[in-house]
């Protein structure tokens, strides 16, 4: 094989390649979004959503460890009830069922990250963490333990 | 003559039969909805880092519609369990959902209870979550409770997330 055949047979072949890429990566990638400080619980959307049971604070705790280690997407509240779904801890992009997260479950904490929005949900691409405060919501008091009493 | 009527009337009811059986769960803002889609990783969709299989379960997964609309799938049949083991072995591929909208103002999620590749095929029941924490941790009435990693958790931490701090003994 000569030099410009192997050059030519590489152009080829790299071009072969980004083609395949391009057929698999989906035509609405690269949305790009807003740089963003977010404060708020960490939480599961599942318990956040269905009024099924009391969700924040210590008695929500344990439920919020099983719905996150279960795969539910988890999602920081802010003051005003927003929810904005985590994608991705810095490095780590295991969004379900992750026992990094899942340790951080009702904690309160503050992040940065990106912001992108898409059909009725906010979605966030955590960058780092800016402070842990831990649990700092005290519910068991009132609701015990949630969801079951136990 | 009454057998004939009789026969017709069960044909059209079964023609007229909704395809929609989501069972209700009474959650807000939920409507029972058959979704048709192309199963696609979240991260993916959106930042097009996409990972082989979707993720293989290990990233949220939501449903392509015709119309271009992304919908995250949240929730599946079993109790405490996300949808990403049920979707993400049709990673790519066009699938029927049938479950529940969750058209919530903080939040819009689908729940499957329910799906299938093509019209003439059975449904399947969204269960795969237990079937393959059962393979890796054995059988368990309420896998939550014997979950490994869930109790390394809450052994930590306590029920309350804070050390030290336990539940008052029952009287």
């Amino acid at each position: 094989m000569t030099i410009l055949s192997q050059a030519r047979r590489r152009v080829l072949l790299s071009t072969a390649f980004a083609g395949l890429f391009a057929a698999t990566a989906p035509a609405s990638a690269q949305q790009s979004g807003q740089r963003i400080t977010i404060t708020g619980e960490i939480s599961d959307s599942w318990c956040t959503i269905s009024g099924l049971m009391f969700a924040k604070g210590t008695a929500h705790h344990q439920c919020a460890v099983w719905c996150a280690l279960g795969g539910i997407p988890v999602a920081i509240r802010d003051s005003g009830g927003n929810l904005y779904l985590i994608l991705k801890i810095g490095d780590d992009e295991d969004s379900a069922g992750n026992p990094r997260v899942a340790r951080m479950a009702t904690h309160e904490v503050t992040v940065d990250g990106e912001l992108l929005e898409r059909d009725g949900v906010k979605y966030l691409l955590v960058d780092r963490i800016a402070d842990d405060k831990g649990v700092i919501t005290m519910t068991q008091e009132e609701h015990g333990i949630q969801p079951f009493g136990n | 003559m009454r057998d004939s009527l009789k026969a017709l009337i069960i044909a059209a009811g079964l023609t007229m039969a909704p395809a929609i059986a989501a069972e209700p769960w009474n959650i807000p803002h939920e409507k029972q909805a058959v979704l048709k889609g192309r199963v696609v990783d979240a991260l993916c969709q959106l930042k097009g880092r996409c990972a082989a299989d979707c993720g293989g379960g290990k990233r949220q997964v939501g449903l392509v519609l015709a119309d271009g609309t992304f919908r995250l799938v949240a929730k599946s049949n079993i109790d405490f369990a996300g949808a990403t083991a049920d979707l993400s072995p049709y990673c790519g591929r066009e699938i029927e959902a049938d479950g529940l909208l969750i058209e919530n103002p903080a939040v819009t999620l689908f729940f499957v209870q329910r799906l299938r590749e093509r019209p003439d095929q059975d449904w399947i029941a969204a269960e795969r979550f237990k079937t393959g924490w059962e393979a890796r941790n054995g059988k368990a009435e309420e896998w939550w409770r014997a979950d490994p990693d869930a109790n390394r958790i809450i052994a930590a931490d306590g029920p309350f997330g804070i050390k030290g701090l336990q539940p008052k003994p029952k009287p």
